[in-house]
C-alpha cells in the first residue's frame, strides 16, 4: 500500500466575513482507517467535508486527498471519492434505478455496468420499487439511496456527513456492515455522526472539532480515560454550560 | 399573525438580498424600474386622457372596454406568462394555529404580486376622473374610490380562487395536460368554428359586448363615471358588489379546498411492472450521438423535466397560448397580409422559446436545487453540465416548434413546409443567443424552483431573460427587416447567416464567462440553490 495518507489537511481555514467556520484545522487520516469526525452543531464538520469535496474553497490552508493536491488534481480526486453529504444530492424526478445509473455513468462506468450495479445496489438496499420517483422516498430511503450512489464506482475514500440519520435499525446495520467491509478491502472512511455509540463501535480514530478547531484527536483508547465512554469525553470537551433550569417559565 | 407571516417572508427575502451580490441587486432594480416605469407611463397617459374634459364622450365609450382589458390582464397574464405569482406555502403554515380567514386574506393580498401594473393603471385612471369636472371632480371621491376598490377586490379574489383551482387541477397527474389542452381549445374554438363553416358573425353575436352592465367591467364603468343624470349609480354599484361577493365566495371556497389538497398524493406515480417502457427507449436516443457523461446528463434532464409539473405546463402553454394570442387577427381575415401574420409560425415559436427560459435554460439548475452539488462533486467539468442542459433545452425547443407546426397544420392555417423550416432555422439562431444568456443567468442568478408545484419562480434569472430577450432577438429581427425592406430572400438568408455566426460567437463567449463564474461563485451558487423559502412561495 502506498505510504501517503488518505487525507492530509494543513492549517485549513474558512472564514465567512470575520467569523471562522473552520479555524486552522490540521488533520492526517491514514489509508484504510475508519475515521470519526465529531463535534457539536455548527462546529465546522460539514464545512470541512465540503472543503474536502471541493464544493467550498478554503480561505487558506492546503488539502491533499489520496496523495493528490486539491484543487490542482480535482477531477482525478473526485473519481476516487464516494460522497454522502448532509444535504440531498438526489434528483427528485428520477427513479432510484435511473439515479444510480446516472451517477455510475458520471463516474465513468459504461451504461451496461452502471445499470447492472444499480440494480444490485437497489436490491441490496431494498429500494426495489422501480417506477417510484425519488421525490416519493422517505428520509431513510433517501439516505440509503445516497449511500448506494456513493458505492457504485467503488471509491477509495468515502466522505460521509451523518450517513445514518433517519435510517431504520435494519438499514443502519446493513450500512455499517458494508462500510466495515470497505475498510477491510483498504478503503478509507471519513464520517461525521452525532450518534456516538455508532462512532464508538465503528471508528479506529476520532477527532473532535469545536468552534472550528480540533480539540481532541487520537484512537478511541487514547481519548477514553479509564471507564469513560465516548459520550462522556465528548460532553466534557464541548458540552458545558447549558443550564435550562435558569428558564423559570419552562419549569 | 398576519404580520408575523409577512415579517418572516420579508426577513427571508432580506437574507437572500444580503447573500446576493450588489450587481444582481442592481439588475433587479433595473428590471423593476423598466417594467414598472413602462406601466407608470401608461398610468399617466390614462390619467391625462381621463382628466381631459374634451374627451368625455370617448372616455364614456371606451372605459368599459378598458376595464375589460384590465380584468383580462389581471386574470390571464399570470397564465400566459406561466407564472402564477407568490402564494402561501401552506405546508409550512398549517401547523400553526392561524385562522383560515387570516390565511385567505394574506393569499388575496399576494395576488398583488401578479398585477401591480393594473393597480397603477387604475390609480392613474381614478386620479384623472377626479380631476375632470365633467365626472364630478374631486367631490366624486366618495364614488370613484369605492368603485376602484370594489373592482380591484373583485379581481383579487377571483384571481386567488382561479389560482387555487388551477394549481390543484394542474398538479393532478394526467389531468394537468388535459386542463391545459382544454384551455387551448377554448382559445382556438373561434378558429375551429370558422374552418367548419360556422362563421365569425355568429360568434360576434354570441360574445356579449364589453359595455353590458351585467358584467363586472360593464358595471364598474358607470359606477366610476357616475352618469345617470348626476345621481349615484346604485344599480351599477350593486351589480359590482354582487360580483365581488361572488368572487369572495369562489375564492374562499377554492382556498378551503386547497387547504385539504394533498399535492404529493396527486402526483404519486402508479406502480408498474414494466421494466423498460417505450418512453425509456426515447430517453435513451441521445446515446446514439453523444458520449458519456454528456449523454447521461442529457438523459437525466429529459427524464426530470418531462416529469416536472411546472415544466409540462409551460411546455403546453408554449404553443397553445401562442396560437390563441394571434387568433383574433386571423378571425378578421388578415392572415398573410401583414408582416407579423405572414411570419405567424416564427412569432409563436419565439414566444415558446421565451416561455421555456424560465423552466429550462434561464435558470438551468433551478429544479435541481441542492442536488446541483452533484455536478460539482462528480468528476465532470461544469462546462459539460451546462452543455448538457443546453442540449436538453434545444431538444425541447425543437419539440415545441414541431408542436406549433402540427397545431397550425391541424387548424388549416396554411403553413407551408418552407415556413416550418424557416421557423426551425430562425428559432435555432435566436436560441444561440438566449442559451448563452441563460448560461450566464443560471450561474449568476440561480434560484431553487419547486417541481411539485406549478408555480415557484425563476426569480431574477427570469427577469434577466425578460430584459435581454429583445436584444437577443435583434439580429434575427434585422434579417426580417431586411427581407421586408428589400423583398429579397438572398438578403434575408445572408443576414440570418451573419446572425448565426454572431450567435455562435456570443454563445461561446457566454459559455466561457459562465464557466469562470461557476468556478468563482461555486459556493454562493450552491448556497443559493440550497436555500429554503420563507412562509410564501415567491414567483
Amino acid at each position: 500500500m502506498p505510504d501517503f495518507p488518505a487525507i492530509a489537511v494543513h492549517d485549513l481555514r474558512k472564514l465567512y466575513g470575520d467569523k471562522a467556520a473552520v479555524d486552522g484545522v490540521n488533520l492526517v487520516v491514514p489509508r484504510g482507517c475508519f475515521f470519526g469526525f465529531l463535534g457539536p452543531n455548527g462546529a465546522g464538520k460539514s464545512t470541512t467535508i465540503r472543503m474536502l469535496t471541493g464544493l467550498v474553497p478554503p480561505t487558506s490552508g492546503s488539502i491533499e486527498l489520496l496523495g493528490m493536491p486539491l484543487p490542482d488534481r480535482e477531477l482525478e480526486i473526485k473519481r476516487r471519492i464516494g460522497l454522502v453529504p448532509d444535504e440531498s444530492l438526489l434528483f427528485d424526478r428520477l427513479t432510484g434505478a435511473e439515479f444510480l445509473e446516472f451517477v455510475g455513468r458520471m463516474y465513468g462506468l459504461a451504461r451496461s455496468v452502471a445499470v447492472a450495479r444499480a440494480q444490485s445496489l437497489l436490491d441490496l438496499f431494498e429500494l426495489g420499487e422501480k417506477r417510484k420517483l425519488i421525490a416519493e422516498y422517505s428520509k431513510g430511503m433517501r439516505k440509503r439511496l445516497a449511500m448506494a450512489a456513493s458505492l457504485i464506482h467503488h471509491p477509495d475514500l468515502f466522505l460521509m456527513d451523518e450517513p445514518f440519520e433517519g435510517v431504520d435499525a435494519v438499514g443502519a446495520r446493513l450500512m455499517k456492515e458494508i462500510l466495515l467491509d470497505q475498510v477491510r478491502r483498504g478503503a478509507t472512511i471519513f464520517l461525521t455522526s452525532h450518534v456516538l455509540e455508532v462512532v464508538e463501535r465503528l471508528c479506529d480514530r476520532v477527532a473532535i472539532i469545536d468552534k472550528g478547531r480540533i480539540v481532541r484527536e487520537g484512537s478511541l483508547d487514547e481519548l477514553r480515560a479509564g471507564t469513560e465512554s465516548l459520550e462522556d469525553v465528548f460532553v466534557r470537551v464541548v458540552g458545558a454550560g447549558r443550564e435550562f433550569h435558569e428558564l423559570e417559565w419552562l419549569r | 399573525m398576519i404580520r408575523a407571516i409577512l415579517r418572516a417572508q420579508w426577513l427571508s427575502l432580506s437574507i437572500f438580498r444580503v447573500a446576493s451580490s450588489r450587481r444582481s441587486a442592481l439588475i433587479t432594480v433595473l428590471i423593476a424600474a423598466l417594467w414598472y416605469g413602462f406601466w407608470t407611463f401608461l398610468a399617466v397617459v390614462a390619467e391625462l386622457l381621463a382628466a381631459s374634459p374634451g374627451l368625455r364622450t370617448q372616455v364614456e365609450t371606451w372605459l368599459p372596454a378598458g376595464l375589460l382589458g384590465v380584468f383580462a390582464y389581471w386574470q390571464l397574464a399570470p397564465l400566459a406568462s406561466a407564472t402564477l405569482g407568490a402564494s402561501l406555502d401552506l405546508r409550512k403554515l398549517l401547523v400553526y394555529p392561524v385562522p383560515r380567514r387570516s390565511l385567505f386574506l394574506v393569499e388575496i393580498l399576494l395576488r398583488l404580486t401578479t398585477c401591480a401594473e393594473m393597480l397603477l393603471l387604475l390609480a392613474g385612471l381614478s386620479i384623472g376622473l377626479l380631476r375632470n369636472p365633467a365626472f364630478g371632480g374631486w367631490s366624486a371621491v366618495t364614488r370613484v374610490v369605492p368603485a376602484v376598490v370594489l373592482f380591484a377586490a373583485f379581481n383579487l379574489m377571483l384571481a386567488a380562487g382561479l389560482r387555487n383551482l388551477l394549481e390543484r387541477l394542474l398538479s393532478r397527474k394526467g389531468i394537468r395536460e388535459v386542463v391545459a389542452l382544454v384551455l387551448m381549445l377554448v382559445g382556438v374554438l373561434p378558429r375551429l368554428l370558422m374552418v367548419t363553416g360556422t362563421g365569425a358573425r355568429r360568434l360576434e353575436h354570441a360574445v356579449p359586448t364589453a359595455s353590458n352592465p351585467a358584467w363586472p367591467w360593464g358595471a364598474a364603468a358607470p359606477f366610476l363615471l357616475g352618469r345617470h343624470g348626476g345621481t349615484w349609480p346604485w344599480t351599477a354599484a350593486a351589480t359590482l358588489a354582487a360580483w365581488t361577493a361572488g368572487a369572495y365566495l369562489f375564492g374562499s371556497w377554492q382556498f378551503a379546498r386547497g387547504l385539504r389538497f394533498d399535492f404529493q398524493a396527486a402526483q404519486a406515480t402508479a406502480a408498474s411492472a414494466r421494466d423498460v417502457s417505450w418512453t425509456d427507449r426515447l430517453y435513451r436516443l441521445p446515446e446514439f450521438l453523444l458520449p458519456d457523461p454528456l449523454c447521461a446528463m442529457v438523459e437525466k434532464e429529459l427524464r426530470s423535466l418531462v416529469r416536472t409539473p411546472r415544466f409540462r405546463l409551460v411546455f403546453v402553454m408554449g404553443f397553445s397560448f401562442g396560437l390563441v394570442v394571434w387568433l383574433p387577427m386571423m378571425l378578421r381575415g388578415r392572415l398573410g397580409q401583414s408582416a407579423i401574420s405572414g411570419n405567424f409560425l416564427v412569432v409563436v415559436s419565439l414566444y415558446a422559446l421565451f416561455l421555456l427560459a424560465q423552466v429550462t435554460y434561464g435558470n438551468a439548475f433551478g429544479f435541481d436545487g441542492s442536488a446541483a452539488q452533484l455536478y460539482f462533486a462528480a468528476p465532470v467539468a461544469i462546462s459539460r453540465a451546462l452543455a448538457a442542459k443546453n442540449i436538453a433545452a434545444a431538444i425541447f425547443i425543437s419539440l415545441e416548434i414541431a408542436a406549433v407546426a402540427t397545431a397550425c397544420t391541424l387548424l388549416r392555417l396554411g403553413i407551408s413546409a418552407g415556413q416550418i423550416a424557416e421557423a426551425f432555422l430562425v428559432t435555432a439562431i435566436a436560441a444561440l443567443y438566449l442559451l448563452g444568456i441563460g448560461n450566464l443567468s443560471s450561474v449568476n442568478y440561480p434560484r431553487p424552483m419547486t417541481a411539485q408545484r406549478v408555480s415557484g419562480g425563476a426569480g431574477r434569472a427570469q427577469g434577466v431573460m425578460f430584459l435581454l430577450y429583445p436584444v437577443a432577438l435583434l439580429p434575427v429581427f434585422l434579417a426580417f427587416l431586411a427581407r421586408y425592406a428589400f423583398g429579397n430572400q438572398i438578403v434575408f438568408f445572408g443576414m440570418l447567416a451573419f446572425a448565426a455566426a454572431l450567435g455562435v460567437a456570443v454563445y461561446w463567449m457566454a459559455m466561457e464567462s459562465a464557466i469562470a463564474a461557476a468556478r468563482n461563485r461555486r459556493e454562493t451558487l450552491l448556497a443559493e440553490l440550497s436555500r429554503g423559502e420563507g412562509p410564501m412561495l415567491a414567483d
